[in-house]
């Protein structure tokens, strides 16, 4: 499985990437869109994790972008606010199930990845 | 505050409430990097099942962290407290400098996902006599329009100066980029009208030397 996280929070999103792959998730992360969307051209990744609010472009329009380079790519909301504004915009993108708040539990995490990958390949 | 000035309240209950989502989120991203950390500290630790052994410079360097974070933590803390605390304070004699500073200091998160860096000028001794809560509303409502109308793909430094000038002072705008400054001028005169009239405010732009000014008497009328 292969995983783009993106947070400005450089500190954050290393450690988090640190902790997936010794879970043996092939994590990849970057801290802001440009990074994203040059990584979504130099590979091929299964799952985004966004943060909702990224600095200069939002996680959602990030999405778009992502997807429409990579379709089949599906995409996990990270926010530290768990506002219902927040929570509203995301669950009309990707369902309730992909919204997550910080601070996420890794273990949380790891299942709701390995959930979604599983999902990925039953449609396959 | 009485209830004639219901229009400055609400602003001021808006600006409170922008202020403290914004630090609960630096807040709830301290968190995360905390929880990450203890975290992964965890999992070095279930690595020596494993066979893999602990590297005493890696621990200490994910203790470091967790101290960097909760410091920083603490700070934002300290920060939302004095703020809370300014909400219901008495007319005041404070710098210019310190309320800009202080406005800055709470809005910086929201400066920064924008692209926009603060610097200021040397004159850092003018005072002003003031209720510091309603000004730096004032001074919100001044980057909050600025913000809005700069292109993030671009940085933009914003450089604030003071001036005296007879019984008024003046806090100096100064952009390092080209932007709007009648129609963000037209903007804070509108959303702050209440204000601006309470502190007997007047707002100037100055697009060849891309300012905005904001004067008021250095003594607080009532």
């Amino acid at each position: 499985m292969r995983v783009l996280l993106v947070d400005d929070e450089e500190e954050l999103v290393a450690t988090l990437a640190e902790r997936l792959e010794m879970r043996g998730i092939t994590a990849c992360w970057v801290t802001n869109h440009r990074a994203a969307l040059e990584a979504v051209d130099r590979e091929r990744f299964d799952i985004a994790l966004l943060d909702v609010r990224l600095p200069e472009m939002n996680g959602l329009d990030l999405k778009r972008l992502i997807e429409a380079k990579q379709p089949t790519m599906k995409f996990i909301f990270l926010t530290g606010h768990g506002s219902e504004e927040d929570f509203n915009a995301c669950s009309a993108e990707s369902g309730r199930e992909y919204y997550l708040i910080k601070p996420v539990q890794i273990d949380v995490l790891t299942a709701k990845l390995h959930e979604i990958c599983a999902e990925q390949g039953d449609r396959q | 505050m009485n209830g004639s000035h219901g229009k400055v309240d609400t602003l001021g209950l808006d600006y409170f409430g922008r202020m403290t989502a914004s630090i609960s989120h630096e807040i709830k991203n301290g968190l995360a990097i905390i929880n990450e950390n203890a975290g992964l500290l965890g999992d070095l630790v279930a690595l020596t099942d494993k066979g893999r052994p602990l590297d005493p410079a890696r621990l200490e360097t994910i203790a470091e962290n967790i101290r960097r974070r909760v410091q920083h933590a603490d700070d934002i803390v300290r920060r939302l407290n004095q703020f809370a605390h300014s909400v219901s304070g008495p007319v005041t004699t404070v710098t210019l400098r310190e309320i800009v500073e202080s406005t800055v200091a709470l809005a910086h998160r929201i400066a920064a996902m924008k692209g926009i860096a603060f610097t200021f000028s040397q004159d850092d001794t003018i005072k002003v006599e003031t209720i510091p809560f309603i000004l730096q509303n004032m001074v919100w409502i001044c980057l909050k329009n600025i913000f809005q109308r700069h292109d993030s793909d671009t940085n933009l430094t914003l450089d604030f100066a003071f001036q005296e000038i007879e019984t008024d002072v003046v806090i100096v705008m100064n952009f390092s980029h080209e932007i709007d400054t009648a129609a963000t001028k037209a903007a804070i005169s509108e959303e702050g009208k209440p204000i601006i009239l309470f502190l007997k405010a007047q707002i100037y732009n100055d697009q060849t030397n891309r300012t905005i000014q904001l004067r008021m008497p250095k003594k607080f009328i009532d």
